[in-house]
């Protein structure tokens, strides 16, 4: 039972380190906390289960495509401009729930049914230590792992990296070098809802999609950045992780009403012994 | 002496719905649920936008109140009036714990551990069902037994006007002005030698004891109460209450809540579209309106009258 409940963890927790990378990335580099992620990433999702039936790899990159469109637009035409103008952390977190509010409308509006299964190829079961595991699962979790180690490489080794940096660590001398900041915070909410939206996709295909899960996932994947310290790309991840096997032990143990509260009250209480984070905030709210 | 005509007009105002007991009906019914919510609207005016605290765990004190009720009056059989006052106290008691084990942290995180709350708590009721009820919630006569539907409706109405004169003579007083200077800058109020902490620990009780004081309100007079109630979203419409009506004017809770209890009512025929139009409406009142509702009804209504004029 430990080791079964040792790999659900894990899985759940990698998936999870997606939404939680796409806020990490987003704060720390536009300083702006985005509570709409996880609808926009599940409306992505809805739209990967929509065109399912045409081609799997271009339904896959729709929603991904649309997500990104919608988060670098979302970060254009209001985010940004409102940043300008001086808005607070607590502006921000009214202001992208009410764009989850629209999110959830539209996907009540737009499909069919509030409560999908995304059907992806199965590949069989990995038999791990006798713990029989989906093959999908180690994948999601494979994908999670090398999803963050690309954004690492690409943040260190490309010029583009290196501009979100610069932005993050200081806007204005950015500005002074000649870096769009602008288009940097856009690309970065762009890829903060992609990522939200592969997240979703896999959640959906190794469990379900209903209108709700947008918002569990966005606050999950953001209490779990911030109990890593809220910016900090391995503080998240690693916190990640923990969560994952938070939930999935007390799933195990306590059946599955005691989970979230189990969940979150552990991270009340990481939140009022290290207000920081496991890893300490590269920012501070 | 603006600020006083303002309070005094704003609490009589409150008081207006009293003559709707005359014609009873739907419009009675809607009043009374407003005012439930306003109550709430007025705690989180006084606490984040006047106080400058960064609580939102309104739904959990409101929570803690209706419960507490039920669970003392049904199980525990204790009289139904001791029963909302310690229920009340208990909210004030969580409010005043809420803060002292966050107060190591500043401003976003506080939010984000009280916000925690609210998610957890429904979450919760949910684990606890077999007292609670969970998603099926309870049922409860209380009050409206022993002194009717009417009476409690006017009890309301007087009880918020009430709460809401409270409110607004604390913040005249020197407490009131002392919290104003820790909202607008805590760290110089501290410097000029006034013990913030103290200031601070009895607007979370007063706010706790008035939003538990609600919630045991809101389970009279509804009869019925279950984790959907009270899920996360129960404590964003409270705290849109007097973002959305503005936080600077007194009256701009009331405004604040009629707008997020009665757009609700008028998108029941748009039931399928109904969280695209609300979510596009707080978008539009809190980008284009930063500062609320009432201000700029305010300025429209100076401008009409300098034309007629």
């Amino acid at each position: 039972m430990i080791l079964n409940g040792i790999i659900t963890g894990l899985i759940i927790g990698g998936i999870l380190s997606l939404p939680v990378l796409g806020v990490a990335v987003i704060y720390g580099i536009t300083g702006i906390p985005n509570f709409a992620i996880g609808v926009i990433g599940v409306f992505g999702g809805f739209l990967t289960w929509y065109f399912l039936s045409f081609n799997m790899g271009i339904a896959v990159l729709v929603g991904v495509a649309v997500c990104f469109v919608v988060g670098y637009v979302l970060q254009r035409i209001l985010l940004t401009p409102i940043s300008e103008r001086g808005g607070d952390s607590t502006l921000f977190f009214i202001i992208t729930i009410s764009v989850g509010f629209v999110f959830e409308g539209l996907i009540r509006a737009i499909f069919p049914r509030p409560n999908i299964s995304l059907a992806l190829p199965r590949i069989g079961t990995i038999d791990i230590a006798g713990v029989t595991v989906e093959g999908f699962k180690i994948i999601a979790l494979i994908f999670a792992i090398g999803t963050l180690i690309v954004i690492r490489l690409a943040e260190e080794h490309t010029e583009v990296g290196k501009s979100w940096q610069a932005t993050s660590q200081n806007l204005k001398l950015a500005k002074f070098l000649g870096i769009n900041t602008n288009q940097v915070f856009s690309i970065a909410s762009g890829i903060g809802c992609a990522l939200a939206c592969i997240g979703a996709i896999f959640w959906g295909a190794l469990y379900n999609l209903q209108l709700s899960s947008g918002w569990e996932l966005g606050f999950l994947g953001f209490i779990i950045a911030v109990v890593g310290g809220i910016g900090n790309i391995w503080g998240g991840i690693i916190s990640a992780l923990i969560i994952g096997m938070v939930m999935s032990f007390s799933g195990y143990l306590l059946g599955g009403m005691w989970q979230s509260v189990i969940l979150y009250f552990i991270v009340i209480l990481v939140l009022i012994i290290s207000p920081k984070g496991i890893l300490g905030s590269e920012r501070s709210l | 002496m603006k600020d006083r005509y303002e309070k005094i007009g704003t609490t009589a105002v409150l008081l207006i719905p009293l003559l709707f007991v005359f014609r009873g009906g739907y419009l009675q019914e809607v009043t009374g649920y407003v005012y439930l919510f306003l109550i709430q609207g007025y705690a989180a005016w006084f606490l984040f936008f006047r106080s400058g605290q960064p609580f939102f765990g309104y739904s959990v004190t409101m929570a803690l109140g209706a419960y507490g009720t039920i669970v003392l009056t049904e199980i525990c059989k204790w009289p139904l009036f001791a029963s909302m006052f310690i229920s009340s106290v208990a909210a004030a008691v969580v409010a005043l714990i809420m803060f002292l084990s966050t107060s190591r942290a500043k401003g976003f995180y506080v939010s984000m551990a009280s916000f925690l709350l609210a998610i957890l708590f429904p979450n919760l009721i949910d684990a606890l069902q077999d007292i609670t009820g969970g998603r099926s919630g309870l049922y409860f006569s209380g009050i409206s037994d022993i002194i009717g539907y009417k009476t409690l409706y006017i009890a309301i109405i007087s009880l918020t006007a009430v709460a809401t004169g409270f409110f607004f003579w604390i913040m005249g007083t020197k407490t009131g002005k002392i919290l104003t200077l820790i909202s607008e800058n805590d760290q110089l109020t501290q410097a000029v030698g006034i013990n913030t902490y103290k200031y601070k620990v009895l607007a979370y009780i007063i706010t706790g004891f008035i939003s538990g004081f609600g919630g045991t309100l809101y389970v009279n007079y509804t009869g019925f109460i279950s984790s959907v109630d009270i899920e996360v979203f129960t404590t964003l419409y409270i705290f849109f209450i007097p973002l959305i009506g503005g936080s600077r004017v007194f009256y701009g809770p009331i405004l604040g809540a009629l707008f997020v209890i009665l757009v609700p009512e008028l998108l029941v025929p748009v039931e399928r579209y109904f969280r695209i139009f609300f979510g596009l409406i707080f978008l539009l009142v809190i980008v284009l309106l930063p500062e609320g509702l009432a201000p700029n009804i305010q300025k429209l209504l100076g401008k009409i009258n300098l034309k007629h004029a």
